[in-house]
């Protein structure tokens, strides 16, 4: 069905293809804007970090891109897939088999310990990795057997972190990994991100509010009210180890 | 294992306690179902087994006088099987400690066995001995309920003779399971003695050498009986023969067969109806249980899980707790029909009654509720994996609360922020809320129906024997007379009024409907019986017509000014032509009342009667009954107070313990229905009650907020819950309206207070339950993660 290799050249052909894309919620109170046209293509391999203030519809974009929403209007291609035509078949082999997510609330399964909420993942997965070699690229090697009220908001992060990565998706959607972690753990986190990502090829979309973060894009897309403001190329990309906040 | 399998575990202990009250609702439907059918399926094989070894009859004839040898005729009759010849005499006899007197029947016993029908199964002791005519068998029922014992000599008079009997064996007797006295429709065992001695000793007692004067014949299965039944009258006629009686139509196969009947009835309205509640309320809990799960759905949803994949879990989770629940019932339902069985073993009087399971019933219920516990699990699972994931995943966004009707005004000043709250939910969720106070109700309402049937038996007492029968004693005479025999008994000691009464065994004919039943003759002005209709006013004796029961009028369809077909099945056999002149109400039998000269008008008879109302004081009772009992010609007596105290007694033992049953089980509908109820909103709501302990709110104000919903949805619950228990109460009532005793509608204010009562405090139950969690809520940790 879709074809999980991939190629991390530059040069290649686009692996999402997003033309005018927007998002209306329509609530009691009357219609939301989040996404009021968005056009970018993003290639393999590519490292790409979303800047913006809050509200901004960075989430809506990552939810759309991710199969767990659809658009209220625009095309959404992926590798020829146009995921807004799609079924929710095909939405469903596509999150299963292409896709690592990390929400922006971490949504773990509270009946679950660390290992299992993994293992939730690797059960479906189509080649992922072992549950305790995904926590333990997360620094949580000791911590696998707690439950998530029992793991520190940061931990409890982590273990969402692996779970994303346990399956080495294609892409990898990451809504503010870091967002309650020290420095210490965030490099953690954003280097395990960098090393699954490196070794499936992987093409990976942070989203964050911390600006230091955007040093290891390669390009850096900053958002306010629902569009594109700004997108840069950056000359000088760094290592996650080489950052401190 | 699969990790959905572990979560699916996991999952199922942290809701034990729901799981276990669904499952209860789901056992209650199951066992009530399963109790009804195994202990009718019990009774019903026992009892064709009982009659097949004891071969019992299936026509029955009395007569004057017969040879025996005219039994080769009635043996030579097509389709008769085997015919059996008895000499049937009874007496009054005294049982010390008992102040009335008892009717004896001396039955005698087949010289052959192979004629032999209606045989006595020997419980204790021994056959009369040959060379021992005054040896006795006796119907163990009245030696227990006597207290006579083997060894005991008891006397009474028969055809002016008084003879003496050695109580030498008891036995049980397909024949007299159940003895109604005369004049009434239930059993009296105290004063219902039936012996068998050896037929010799009958003949003498009795004056019948080589004769009989009752008979009793099997016919072959399949064959036509009322054919049958026909020839037998033709042959016996001649021989002062009253109409043969079908089996049907036997006294204790008919009473044995309405009290089957009444439990075929309460087998039909009640288990369907805890089964229809129980599993409606577990649809609605297990939804609300999967609602609560949306968010879960939505995660696995955004893991690539298929809708399918992802329902798999809760689908099992509620199959299993359907299960684990209909198992539960299937145990329970046979455990409480041994016990009613042990207590039918006593009450049934069947040698042998063992408990038995009906499997059908049990597969049934238990594949209904879990159905339809999964369904509602599926309606669920089906509304959260329709959600688009992105939305189940979106962070617990503050439901959309409204201004609703009550807020402004008057009401912000009178309502504290808390029971604010506490409406606001209730009208934000006004579906939920609405299917909680059904749930609720429907509770109230079995609660209200199942005890309601005591107000009902204490009506048709007061109305049967305090309004229309006055009297305190009726004696039946062994024949026909005049006036004499009642100014007889006028002087015995104690009596304040006599009336004579004059009862003539008939068969109703209309429309092409045929009902055996009697008529009725009562002096004009009666004091001591007064018919009465609907609205209790007492009726006039017509004497150009007759007074019906709307029971049998509804039975033959017929109405006022109607002619009837009356055919006399004793002495001439006249055929009568009557109208139908009023309608009476009657709780019980299907009785016809005319005046009786023109009773006795009809079958060309003077001034006679054959039994005698009357009304005895109640302290020279023992002084009435010593003198009665050697009075000439006296066949029984009939006593109202004993056979309402027969009444209570058998509803206590025959019903009582069932709707004990349904009451317990009513009673844990309610709770069921209201910890689940509680105990999901406690789910949906415990990171608002845990803000609000944060905020400086005390356990016990939270709590409110909490139990606030559930009293508030119980109290709007009652007002339907009862106008429920009344429209079930009528359909009860129509229910049994077509069997031998009708109820009465209306329930007490006892009832309601009982009801309302134990509604109360299962809810009051559940509460202290759930609020016991808001206790011991961990602020932390509920804080901290989404569950
Ligand atoms: N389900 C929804 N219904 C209605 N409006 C919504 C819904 N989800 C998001 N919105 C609105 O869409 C807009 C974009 O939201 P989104 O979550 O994408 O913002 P964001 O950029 O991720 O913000 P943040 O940095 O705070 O996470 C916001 O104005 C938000 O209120
Ligand atoms: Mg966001």
């Amino acid at each position: 069905m879709l074809d999980t290799s991939t190629n991390a050249s530059s040069h290649s052909l686009p692996i999402f293809e997003i033309r005018g894309l927007t998002k209306v919620y329509t609530t009691e109170a009357g219609e939301v804007h989040a996404l009021r046209g968005v056009d970018l293509d993003i290639v393999p391999g590519e490292m790409i970090v979303l800047l913006g203030p809050s509200g901004s519809g960075k989430s809506t974009l990552l939810n759309i891109l991710g199969g767990l929403d659809r658009a209220t209007s625009g095309a959404v291609v992926f590798k020829g897939l146009d995921l807004a035509g799609a079924s929710d078949r095909t939405l469903t082999m596509y999150r299963r088999r292409s896709v690592g997510f990390i929400f922006q609330f971490f949504n773990l399964t509270a009946s679950l310990t660390a290992l299992e909420n993994v293992r939730l993942i690797t059960d479906i997965a189509a080649s992922p990795m072992s549950a305790e070699k995904a926590l333990t690229l997360v620094g949580l090697a000791d911590r696998m057997n707690h439950f998530p009220a029992q793991l520190s908001g940061g931990q409890q992060q982590r273990v969402a972190v692996a779970r994303a990565i346990a399956k080495r998706p294609e892409v990898l959607f990451c809504d503010e990994p870091t967002g309650s972690l020290d420095s210490e753990s965030g490099v953690q986190v954003l280097e395990a991100i960098k090393i699954v990502a490196g070794e499936v090829g992987a093409t990976v979309l942070i989203v964050t509010h911390n600006a230091d973060i955007a040093s290891i894009a390669d390009r850096v897309i900053r958002f306010s009210d629902g569009r594109i403001h700004t997108i840069e190329r950056n000359t000088s990309k760094r290592e996650p180890r080489e950052l401190s906040w | 294992m699969r990790v959905l399998d572990i979560k699916l575990l996991r999952d199922l202990w942290r809701l034990k306690w729901q799981a276990l009250a669904i499952s209860v609702l789901i056992a209650v439907g199951v066992a009530v179902t399963v109790m009804a059918y195994s202990s009718q399926k019990a009774l019903s094989t026992a009892r064709e087994q009982y009659y097949r070894e004891t071969r019992f009859a299936d026509i029955f004839a009395t007569l004057k006088r017969a040879p025996l040898s005219l039994t080769r005729r009635l043996a030579a009759i097509n389709g008769v099987r085997a015919v059996d010849p008895r000499i049937i005499k009874s007496g009054l006899m005294e049982v010390r400690g008992q102040v009335r007197p008892a009717i004896a029947q001396i039955i005698s016993l087949p010289e052959r066995d192979e004629e032999a029908l209606n045989r006595i199964v020997l419980m204790a002791g021994r056959l009369p001995d040959a060379r021992q005519p005054h040896e006795a068998v006796a119907l163990k029922t009245f030696l227990d309920a006597t207290g006579l014992r083997l060894g005991d000599e008891v006397s009474t008079v028969i055809g002016g003779r008084r003879i003496t009997l050695r109580i030498v064996g008891a036995a049980l007797s397909p024949e007299y399971i159940y003895m109604p006295s005369p004049g009434s429709t239930l059993p009296d065992d105290k004063h219902q003695g039936i012996f068998w001695m050896t037929r010799a000793a009958v003949e003498e007692a009795a004056d019948l050498d080589g004769a009989f004067n009752a008979v009793a014949i099997a016919i072959t299965p399949g064959r036509n009986e009322a054919a049958i039944r026909a020839e037998v009258d033709a042959t016996l006629a001649p021989y002062g023969a009253g109409v043969a009686i079908p089996r049907a139509d036997q006294a204790s196969h008919a009473f044995l067969e309405a009290e089957f009947k009444e439990l075929k009835t309460s087998g039909a309205i009640f288990p369907p109806i805890f089964l229809i509640v129980a599993a409606g309320l577990v649809h609605l809990v297990m939804s609300r249980l999967v609602d609560v799960e949306r968010e879960q759905i939505g995660l696995l949803k955004a893991f690539g899980y298929s809708d399918f994949e992802a329902a798999v879990p809760f689908l099992r989770l509620a199959t299993l707790i359907g299960l684990g629940g209909a198992i539960m019932g299937g145990a329970l339902g046979a455990w409480l029909s041994q016990g009613i069985t042990t207590l039918y073993r006593e009450f049934m009087r069947f040698p042998e009654l063992t408990g038995d399971f009906h499997f059908a019933a049990f597969a049934i219920s238990a594949l209904l509720a879990t159905g339809l516990t999964a369904a509602g699990a599926l309606v669920a699972v089906r509304r959260a994996t329709r959600l688009n994931p992105a939305v189940a995943m979106a962070p617990p966004r503050p439901t959309t609360y409204r201004a609703g009707i009550l807020d402004g005004g008057y009401f912000d000043a009178m309502i504290d922020p808390l029971s604010r709250m506490i409406l606001r939910t209730l009208f934000r969720f006004p579906v939920r809320s609405f299917m909680t106070c059904v749930g609720l109700a429907a509770s109230l309402m079995v609660l209200l129906a199942t005890q309601f049937v005591y107000d009902s038996f204490e009506v048709v007492l007061d109305h049967s024997y305090y309004r229309i029968q006055r009297w305190s004693d009726q004696v039946g005479l062994a024949e026909v007379r005049g006036p004499s025999a009642v100014k007889n008994l006028t002087q015995l000691p104690g009596v304040l009024a006599a009336e004579p009464i004059r009862s003539i065994p008939v068969i109703f004919r209309a429309n092409g409907i045929e009902e055996r039943g009697g008529l009725i003759g009562l002096n004009p002005g009666s004091e001591l019986y007064r018919p009465r209709d609907e609205d209790g006013q007492a009726l006039p004796l017509l004497s150009d017509g007759l007074i019906l029961s709307e029971a049998l009028a509804s039975k033959l369809k017929v109405g006022i000014g109607d002619p009837l077909l009356v055919e006399v099945t004793e002495g001439e056999r006249r055929e009568l032509v009557l109208t139908v002149g009023r309608l009476s109400h009657d709780y019980s039998g299907t009785p016809a009342y005319l005046a009786r000269p023109a009773l006795n008008r009809l079958v060309s008879e003077g001034d006679v009667a054959n039994g005698v109302l009357l009304l005895v004081a109640s302290d020279a009772r023992a002084d009435f009954y010593h003198a009665l009992a050697s009075v000439p010609l006296v066949a029984g007596v009939v006593s109202r107070d004993d056979t309402v105290a027969a009444f209570r007694d058998i509803v206590t033992r025959s019903f009582s313990t069932t709707m004990v049953f349904y009451l317990g089980f009513a009673g844990a509908i309610a709770f069921g229905v209201s910890y689940n109820a509680s105990r999901i909103a406690f789910s949906e709501r415990v990171r608002d009650l845990a803000t609000l302990e944060v905020l400086g709110f005390t356990h016990a104000e939270t709590a409110f907020v909490l139990a606030g919903e559930i009293v508030v949805l119980a109290l709007a619950a009652m007002p339907l819950g009862i106008l429920g228990g009344h429209l079930l109460a009528d359909a009860i009532v129509a229910a049994y309206g077509r069997d031998e005793m009708r109820l009465p509608s209306g329930i007490s204010a006892w009832t309601h207070g009982v009801s309302l009562l134990a509604f109360a405090v299962a809810i009051g139950l559940s509460l202290i339950i759930v609020v016991r969690r808001v206790f011991d809520l961990d602020l932390v940790s509920v804080l901290k993660t989404r569950d």
